[in-house]
């Protein structure tokens, strides 16, 4: 396995942990920001990822938006914890944008971004 | 379904507005999961996305896919646990999370609550007006009075002390599949006799219209009085609940319950100190202090029937908090080691300790995995319980969760058919088809079909729920 793949199947195995309870999407600024489109979510962005890393989403102009817009504040993480699940949210959308932007850079139809 | 993804969004972004109307793929799968265990599949991505404000633009939308077939799916917060929070089919997903709405009449004995209304922030806002909120569900940060209502769940409450949420529901404005805007039940405390589309509007899992406002009761604020108790075996809590009802004796507020596997997980999890064996946490009601503590004292006085080690009234309100959040941390921490699959038994109260063995069998000889553990917590006193597969790993194949998953489900069912029991919490029709043809026959089944298509004649509303999908 390559190191990209190796990457690729941890982050998948750490969004696994996801137990899609929903909890961290009211706490997150720009959810809250977005008036409420989960998308702009931790738990949107989880998933976001998920299936871009699976191959069910290609990639596009909108999910640099999603992905970029994160702001890091780890209040996703605290109630993530809180509720038992600890998963480091934080740094699977770090993880998640250094794969893809390397995705970008080899990519012929998303140089633009 | 053939569906011009370039005109939906223009039409859509017409009907709310372009900043609410989202047909980009990414926003469409935020949407699309829930906290069912196997991933999402094609056939659950939304079309597209809308977020109305008002029941006039939820018409619209309404009306819209009416003329032009298309599925709609109500979305609250998502966080139904048997599946109502996913689209079953490739649809509009119509997300109430705008509609937060709240006035609150104490003069007219009722406030008036928009579905996309946080339940922790409902409960918040009525604090001042000195009145009780008839629902507890584990996930009240988030899940909203629309889904409560349309679930018609008290979650934790008992049923026999606090009723339905339904039972305060005193009318609501419901928008039909075909766009007409309703107005139901009435604006005084007194409730309409007779036949009142209130009554089967409660609880329709949004099957038959979308809630735009709900009208309810201000319920007075009980004086509460808390006992943990502490037991050898679960077997002594059930014999318990059993003989509450036998003799008559009046039921708690709150009656959960912790298995001997489950109450090391979850008094860990806030830090407590692991009991020796299962844990009931019980809260009793009163309209008065004195009534209160007469009642909890007697209620103590009578848990002696189920032999505790050690059953005591807890007065400091830290104390209780963590005691009770250990009821509500244990799930989440049991799934934090690994995979759980979960059920609901709500069988006939003198048959509670048959169902319960029979869960406890079910569950640990599974066809579908084998090597899992048995964990079981619930509102014992109302009664369910909650009887869960433990997997520890969570690297199942998808084919595998969703065959525990049914496998759990479908044989769970069969004690609830068996015993006299209905789901009582979760909610009933997201995968039970087969449940209420099996508990009810096929006249009954075909009813509902019935009834689903004189509301909703081309089948829009929430598809998929009341065919079944597992």
């Amino acid at each position: 396995m390559n190191k990209k793949d190796a990457a690729k199947e941890t982050l998948l195995k750490e969004i696994a942990r996801c137990r899609s309870c929903r909890f961290c999407v009211d706490v997150c600024p720009t959810y809250q920001a977005s008036e409420g489109v989960e998308s702009m979510s931790a738990y949107g962005r989880l998933q976001i990822i998920k299936y871009l890393l699976n191959g069910i989403l290609e990639f596009d102009d909108s999910l640099t938006y999603f992905l970029y817009s994160c702001l890091q504040c780890r209040r996703c993480e605290v109630i993530c914890k809180g509720k038992g699940q600890d998963i480091d949210i934080c740094k699977v959308f770090q993880m998640g944008r250094s794969l893809l932007s390397q995705n970008l850079v080899q990519g012929s139809s998303n140089e633009k971004i | 379904m053939d569906v011009d993804l370039k005109k939906l969004t223009k039409d859509l972004a017409k009907l709310v507005g372009k900043e609410n109307a989202f047909t980009d793929r990414p926003t469409a799968l935020a949407y699309a999961k829930d906290a069912m265990p196997w991933d999402v599949e094609e056939q659950n991505i939304p079309y597209a996305v809308v977020r109305p404000d008002s029941s006039q633009e939820i018409s619209r939308v309404l009306r819209y896919a009416n003329e032009k077939k298309i599925p709609v799916h109500t979305h609250g917060s998502g966080t139904s646990l048997v599946g109502l929070g996913r689209p079953k089919t490739n649809c509009i997903v119509l997300d109430m999370g705008r509609m937060k709405g709240l006035e609150i009449f104490p003069e007219r004995g009722y406030f008036e609550v928009e579905p996309g209304f946080h339940i922790a922030k409902l409960r918040k806002a009525l604090a001042p007006y000195n009145a009780l909120l008839p629902a507890f569900p584990g996930s009240e940060l988030v899940a909203t009075i629309g889904g409560v209502v349309s679930v018609n769940t008290s979650a934790h409450a008992i049923d026999a002390t606090l009723c339905k949420p339904g039972d305060y529901v005193l009318g609501m404005e419901v928008v039909l599949p075909t766009g007409e805007i309703l107005q139901t039940g009435t604006e005084s405390t007194r409730k309409p006799a007779g036949i009142e589309a209130t009554k089967f509007l409660v609880g329709s899992e949004g099957l038959l219209c979308v809630i735009t406002k709900i009208r309810m009761r201000l319920i007075p604020l009980p004086y509460l009085g808390n006992i943990v108790a502490y037991y050898n075996r679960t077997e002594d809590i059930l014999d318990t609940v059993m003989a509450m009802y036998k003799q008559g004796i009046p039921t708690p507020m709150f009656f959960e319950y912790l298995d001997e596997k489950s109450s090391k997980v979850g008094f860990e999890a806030v830090g407590l100190k692991a009991p020796p064996g299962a844990v009931a946490m019980i809260t009793i009601d009163s309209s008065t202090q004195v009534g209160c503590e007469e009642k909890t004292r007697k209620f103590l006085e009578f848990l002696k029937v189920g032999n505790p080690i050690e059953a005591k009234i807890v007065k400091d309100k830290g104390e209780w908090a963590q005691i009770w959040s250990s009821r509500a941390e244990a799930g989440n921490y049991i799934y934090r080691l690994g995979s759980t699959f979960g059920s609901e038994i709500t069988v006939r109260v003198d048959k509670l300790k048959e169902a319960f063995h029979e869960a406890q069998d079910i569950i640990l000889n599974l066809e579908s995995y084998k090597g899992n553990e048995f964990y079981s917590f619930g509102h014992i006193g109302a009664p369910t319980i909650h009887a869960y597969a433990f997997i520890p790993t969570k690297d199942i194949p998808n084919d595998v969760k969703k065959a525990v998953a049914k496998e759990v489900r479908d044989k769970t069912e069969e004690l609830n058919v068996k015993y006299g029991g209905c789901g009582g919490e979760w909610g009933l029709t997201a995968q039970r088809a087969t449940f209420l043809k099996k508990k009810y026959g096929e006249v009954y089944y075909n009813f509902l079909v019935n009834l689903k298509r004189t509301m909703d004649p081309n089948n829009i509303l929430n598809r998929g729920n009341l065919e079944g999908w597992m």
